[in-house]
């Protein structure tokens, strides 16, 4: 067995859970490392920590010491959330789930030798890997945009910092002025993401910059929840927000950051805040372990692991799974599923069948939130949607704020199922 | 047996929704608790219920670690036939059978 420093300190800080534990089929513990923190690989490493009672050896790869989560930053930028409240860290995964929680970037596979490389040298062996990356923005998808020009014109598309400069450009707008959002193709993260957040930019605007204006340059015909956020607009926000879809030329889109402009099929227009999100594709760890196709990295619906190798997992947004959503809430529930299905493959654990669901809450202004979801089941073929639902429009106030309501009590519940 | 009495159940009661049968609703509750109840299938199924239903009160969403089994029972069947409406809830509850349910209910009856 190759151990290195990391591992052994990983056993050590494990150890007492370990001790009483089970046998496992006669060997060491079994291996799982997770790659990744958010709402797919915390989840995964928690059940699997947590069901096995120790008996398998879990390890979280995770950059960042504390963890923003991306659901909800659009409610930090209306001013309803402070980002503190979005921030978590891994304390309780180490402590009360014996997980080894290694703070570094993972950097590479090797399939053959069932290891996964570390920025900060050395490498941790793995049974199986879980691999939870989310996502990353494809090179050249928004011509003048690239990852050093995201100060100028921030995605914040990932949780933190970026999230807290758009909040802060927004609030500094002159008097008047124009926010932009070039909106990204499909798929990407967070189907309604974008237009939840283009709500409550236009909250904060309609209190302090009331004459501003927002635009959206959209490269799609339609998009998620699209009745129900037109008709909030019109609603709370008057004529403030305009969109320009392809049959204006939105898919011939370039920015230039320096100049703060935008040129839309030719006509260039100058903007205060640009909120570029670009197109997206699955964080590089899934395309540097060789099992993407393409921009994603396919799975098997009844259990989330990899069509490309049997020993690995692939979780929320990096999958390419069918019908369900890029979503922090699709990750948690197919995190699940990979928990059971790695603990029946490494102990005698009990496998049921794959059950998936998703929500999607998002906020068109306060107390005015809506919803769609569905429940889904593997085929052969895809994660496949079996019944779903949407909020209607023309709903009375009292839906609308039990449904801001409802959305609060899912974030503090699905944050403790990742971070315990 | 059981999944086709509650078929018949729901064609009898859904036309006129908002006047269950009280005593249909109720031998029902009866079967599903009856049934012996696999508590390790109700901790997995359960996993799908803590994205939404912490053990916090935080935010609209109630509590439901702890209730008692025939409420978890009589609140699901509620859902099925669509004589308590969520969207949520009747989504997920549709595709609970009577083992499921029975699980369910014995696993958070007992869970902290």
């Amino acid at each position: 067995m190759r151990l290195n420093r990391r591992a052994v300190l990983g056993s050590l800080a494990a150890g007492a859970a370990v001790l009483g534990a089970p046998m496992v089929m006669g060997q060491a513990a079994p291996r799982v490392v997770v790659v990744g923190g958010g709402a797919g690989g915390a989840t995964a490493a928690r059940y699997i920590a947590r069901e096995s009672s120790g008996a398998v050896n879990v390890t979280l790869i995770e950059p960042t010491r504390r963890y923003y989560t991306c659901f909800f930053s659009n409610l930090y930028i209306g001013g309803l959330r402070d980002m503190e409240s979005l921030g978590h860290d891994y304390g309780t995964l180490a402590s009360e789930y014996g997980i080894n929680v290694v703070h570094d970037w993972a950097v590479g596979v090797d399939r053959d030798a069932r290891t996964v490389a570390l920025a900060g040298g050395g490498s941790v062996p793995y049974d199986k890997l879980v691999l939870s990356p989310g996502i990353d923005f494809k090179e050249g998808a928004v011509p003048g945009w690239d990852l050093s020009a995201q100060n100028a014109m921030p995605h914040a598309y990932k949780g933190g910092s970026q999230t807290e400069l758009l909040r802060a450009q927004v609030l500094a707008m002159r008097e008047g002025g124009t926010y932009a959002m070039v909106a990204p193709p499909n798929p990407y993260r967070c189907p309604p993401g974008p237009y939840e957040r283009i709500s409550m930019v236009a909250h904060v605007l309609s209190e302090v910059n009331p004459t501003a204006k927002i635009l959206i340059v959209d490269p799609k015909d339609g998009y998620s929840k699209q009745a129900l956020f037109e008709e909030g607009w019109q609603k709370h926000y008057g004529g403030m927000i305009e969109r320009i879809g392809p049959d204006f030329g939105a898919q011939n889109t370039s920015v230039d950051p320096a100049a703060m402009t935008i040129d839309i099929d030719g006509a260039v227009e100058s903007v205060d805040v640009c909120n570029v999100i670009p197109a997206q594709r699955a964080g590089k760890i899934a395309h540097d372990a060789g099992i993407t196709d393409g921009d994603w990295a396919p799975v098997n619906p009844a259990d989330m692991s990899s069509r490309a190798d049997p020993d690995i997992y692939v979780l929320g947004d990096a999958a390419q799974q069918g019908d369900m959503p890029k979503s922090g809430y699709s990750a948690n529930s197919q995190a699940k599923v990979c928990a059971n299905a790695v603990l029946g493959a490494l102990t005698d654990s009990r496998v049921f069948p794959a059950r998936y669901s998703n929500t999607c809450w998002s906020l068109i202004a306060p107390e005015d939130g809506v919803k769609v979801g569905a429940t889904y089941e593997p085929t052969e073929e895809k994660i496949a949607s079996t019944e779903s639902f949407i909020s209607q429009t023309g709903e009375e106030p009292e839906v609308r704020a039990a449904t801001y309501q409802e959305s609060i009590g899912w974030y503090a519940a699905i944050t403790a199922d990742m971070f315990g | 047996m059981i999944r086709r009495g509650l078929a018949a159940l729901a064609a009898a009661v859904l036309p006129a929704a908002a006047a269950p049968d009280h005593e249909l609703v109720h031998n029902e509750i009866a079967d599903i608790l009856a049934l012996p109840a696999d508590t390790a299938y109700g901790a997995w199924l359960a996993s799908e219920c803590t994205s939404c239903h912490g053990v916090g009160t935080e935010g609209g969403i109630p509590q439901i670690h702890g209730l008692p089994a025939g409420y978890i029972v009589g609140a699901l069947v509620d859902y099925r036939l669509g004589a308590r409406q969520h969207e949520v809830m009747q989504t997920i509850a549709t595709r609970l059978g009577e083992e499921e349910i029975a699980a369910l209910a014995a696993y958070f009856s007992e869970a902290d």
